[in-house]
């Protein structure tokens, strides 16, 4: 099959961008859309000019490198799948595609398809994790721990940080993100003792990043590769609504809604 | 060139990686660690790992029998002091991981949820549904982002280790979104960077795994000890070479030639039973799950595809609700992959190159002959794994020899004072090699992608799971060839952000180094040990090769293979018993 594919190129951080237009040709439809893109690329040096620069590891759907916007869908139209999951039998013979980077201030271009996302680790920084001693504990066995919950934890660990609700977010809101993050070990035994902190801390955080507020559009669940829903994002509001009532004072600006 | 320093530098950011830092940042948290990774953390290949880690933690079960099940599916080639500290220090990682939030499966009474695994005796592998390797990297990286003192160098690529006055000072490297190259001097360097699958052409392997840190360590004079021993995993999708994972077994799934039959039981691997029995038919090690699916192959029972022979992975009398609670991500992959429905279909798998046993020769801390430079994972070779690794036992190791390196080397690097100037002067060299080499080569007439095909056919024809001396012979006199055609390598890429063509081409360089290695380590061991199969020398012979071959880079010509003893503590060689 073949494939009309417009392409941002922007050479790196500081430069301006523009849609370039490249012809995929004889791709078969079981190709995955990054092998594609690999087809497009080796033509690319084979002609002497620079390859298109996206980012990409493990192919399987679990590592969370790869992502950007197919014809304005973060991952591309089919649900639940990363770039590198979607096979080239989503699409008909012929078709136009548009490929960009995920559009966000906080996470800038730094080339092509490829921006950077260290702003989801800043919210991470802050209070992503267990700092409670853990030395001399005897036994994971000694605190049970309910299935139900880890389950659920489980889900909400599943977020691969990929970026994608922030790219489909018509507010850039990193909400699914942080709300994912702060589900986790809000919902174990061993986060307990710094919940409140952590919640305070890690929307203080996503407001600094410049990432937007969250006016539950929903286009981040319709686009997770990992399907976290936005019921996590409730979650994130009632712990973040319970610390403010608990002592310190609350985050410099409040998460909406 | 950008100057740095810290303390310890630990190259590689998975599983091993991650563990050595936090060691380093908490039993000296004066010491300023670096953890340097060609991709971002979160990226790194443990994130792959599906099945699960082993460690015992449930009544019934034994320290002595999870060595004893390590060390005979390792065929005898494991040093028995190394398997003994590791399965005695697996638990206490694994509740370390605990206490840092990994979600790990729980049984419906709340206790720690437990699953079967191919080549052990008792249930001990901890899990995370199948994306247990994903979990564990998680909990690793939030919990190192609590330390101020780790610093990260995230899409910085290693070119070399800079060895001054008989000790390792530090590396130099390319950082890939500028193309601006550094060199960060240390006083003590941890490889943590992973395997090698990537040197043969059909891998469950990421395109990062180029033995990066094997070929790092050998050129700078360390030897790589059992590089014989590689792993073919016995269930991977033709074609994308997608591993299924080892759970699928071990939650009952069947392994089923052309005719619907249960193949296994005519390799002495046991009888068929409906459910599964631990050591048992396909629950055998990988080894020989492996083997017998070439002997059924010759037999013409296999199948044939697009995409090569292959056999059946059956799953579906385990029913939907089972694999979607154990096994969701084994679903997702055959529906996304294959477009398949392992609930209603059966799923078409073949053996496929998954993970070296052999690696950095190091001592039971982490430690390379060479001063000052530590390996802990994939990329080391303690040994614990032998001739055969069984599933499950690599994440704990990842943990338990990550967290003894980094103490080490933080002990070590605390009693230093700093790097000398001088190997900057060496540091400016690779600077200059690099420049001229990969920057401006131009002219000559050598492709990166014929090298590596080439490359990839002799490592399949040679190196596989059944291996001969001719073939070996020829594989060798081919990789010199291919060594001397590198050098006239030709680059079109001359750019400075994200340079891929360049990276592809050091990385090609390093896994041509690492597959001499192999091809060398077996042509000389003419035995046959676990993964490594010869059939001019079809028995073990554990006169002359109870031993693990290190092999040496030599100036000019193919690497030199020394010899030395295997360690035996408490259990003397004996024969491998599956099934009976």
């Amino acid at each position: 099959m073949n494939l009309t594919l417009r392409v941002w190129r922007q050479k790196n951080a500081h430069a301006r961008g523009r849609f370039v237009t490249y012809e995929a040709r004889n791709v078969s439809p079981d190709m995955s859309f990054l092998e594609m893109l690999d087809v497009v690329n080796e033509e690319l040096i084979g002609r002497e000019q620079e390859p298109i620069a996206f980012e990409h590891d493990c192919r399987e759907g679990i590592c969370g490198a790869c992502g950007f916007m197919i014809n304005g869908i973060a991952h591309g139209p089919k649900r639940g799948t990363t770039v590198c999951q979607l096979h080239l039998r989503t699409f008909r013979d012929g078709d136009h595609l548009t490929l960009e980077p995920w559009r966000a201030k906080a996470f800038p271009v730094i080339k092509d398809l490829v921006v950077d996302r260290g702003a989801f680790d800043r919210i991470i920084q802050a209070g992503g994790f267990i700092s409670a001693p853990a030395g001399a504990a005897p036994d994971a066995n000694a605190i049970l721990v309910p299935k139900e919950d880890v389950e659920l934890a489980f889900d909400a660990a599943a977020c691969i940080g990929c970026g994608a609700c922030v790219a489909a977010c018509p507010n850039a809101s990193a909400m699914l993100f942080t709300a994912a993050k702060v589900s986790h070990l809000g919902l174990l035994p061993q986060g307990q003792p710094e919940r409140n902190d952590r919640v305070r801390n890690m929307v203080a955080a996503m407001d600094r990043e410049m990432f937007g507020g969250c006016t539950n559009m929903g286009e981040c669940q319709a686009v997770c590769p990992k399907e976290i829903t936005i019921a996590f994002i409730a979650r994130l509001n009632h712990d973040l609504l319970a610390a403010s009532f608990k002592g310190r004072k609350p985050p410099r600006t409040a998460a909406s809604p | 060139m950008d100057l740095s320093a810290c303390d310890v530098l630990v190259v590689g950011g998975g599983g091993a990686g991650l563990r050595a830092a936090i060691a380093v940042a908490e039993t000296h948290p004066n010491l300023r660690v670096a953890v340097i990774s060609k991709v971002y953390p979160m990226r790194s290949h443990t994130v792959s790992a599906e099945g699960g880690a082993a460690a015992v933690i449930k009544p019934g079960d034994s320290l002595e029998e999870h060595a004893y099940d390590t060390i005979s599916g390792g065929d005898w080639l494991c040093d028995q002091d190394a398997v003994e500290a590791f399965v005695r220090e697996a638990p206490a990682e694994m509740l370390r991981l605990e206490h840092w939030g990994c979600p790990w499966n729980r049984e419906p009474d709340g206790s720690i949820a437990v699953r079967p695994f191919g080549g052990m005796k008792a249930q001990r592998t901890w899990f995370a549904a199948d994306k247990t390797g994903f979990h564990m990297l998680h909990t690793l990286f939030q919990t190192t982002l609590k330390y101020d003192v780790i610093q990260r160098y995230d899409e910085f690529f290693v070119t070399k280790l800079l060895v001054d006055e008989g000790r390792c000072q530090g590396v130099v490297a390319i950082e890939l979104g500028t193309g601006k190259i550094h060199a960060i001097t240390a006083k003590a360097v941890i490889l943590c960077t992973g395997g090698c699958g990537k040197v043969f052409p059909f891998t469950t392997n990421a395109n990062i795994k180029n033995g990066d840190g094997m070929a790092l360590a050998y050129r700078a004079g360390a030897p790589l000890k059992d590089m014989e021993f590689v792993q073919y995993h016995p269930t991977g999708l033709p074609f994308t070479g997608i591993l299924i994972t080892e759970a699928a077994r071990s939650e009952g799934g069947w392994l089923l030639n052309k005719d619907g039959y249960r193949y296994l039981q005519d390799y002495d691997l046991g009888k068929p039973e409906p459910r599964p029995v631990l050591r048992s038919m396909e629950l055998g090690p990988r080894d020989r799950l492996s083997q017998a699916f070439v002997k059924e192959q010759e037999k013409g029972r296999t199948l044939e595809g697009p995409y090569g022979h292959y056999v059946h992975l059956d799953l579906r009398h385990l029913g939907e609700k089972l694999i979607d609670k154990k096994l969701p991500f084994v679903r997702e992959l055959c529906l996304k992959y294959v477009g398949i429905d392992p609930v209603k279909e059966m799923i078409p798998v073949r053996p496929v190159v998954h993970y070296m046993m052999g690696g950095v020769s190091t001592d039971i801390d982490g430690a390379t002959p060479l001063p000052g430079l530590y390996a802990a994972g994939e990329v080391a070779c303690v040994s614990i794994n032998g001739a055969n690794r069984l599933g499950s036992n690599s994440l704990p190791e990842c943990l338990v020899f990550g967290a003894r390196a980094g103490k080490v080397a933080a002990a070590f690097a605390a009693e230093l004072k700093a790097p000398s100037p001088s190997v900057l002067t060496q540091a400016h060299d690779e600077e200059r090699r690099l420049e001229e080499k990969f920057r401006r080569g131009r002219g000559a007439k050598e492709r990166i992608a014929t090298l590596r095909a080439e490359m990839h056919e002799t490592m399949e024809e040679s190196a596989g799971i059944y291996r001969n001396g001719p073939a070996l012979q020829k594989a060798a006199d081919k990789l010199r060839s291919l060594q001397e055609r590198f050098r006239h390598l030709t680059l079109d890429d001359h750019s400075y952000t994200f340079n891929t063509e360049q990276t592809a081409a050091l990385e090609l360089s390093y896994m041509l180094d690492v597959a001499e290695t192999i091809v060398q380590s077996a042509l000389q061991r003419t035995e046959s040990r676990g993964s490594h199969q010869r059939t001019d020398y079809p028995e073990r012979d554990d006169k002359n090769f109870l031993g693990h071959a290190l092999a040496y880079r030599a100036e000019d010509g193919p690497p030199r293979i020394e010899w030395v003893p295997v360690t035996i503590t408490r259990w003397p060689p004996g024969q491998r018993v599956y099934g009976r």
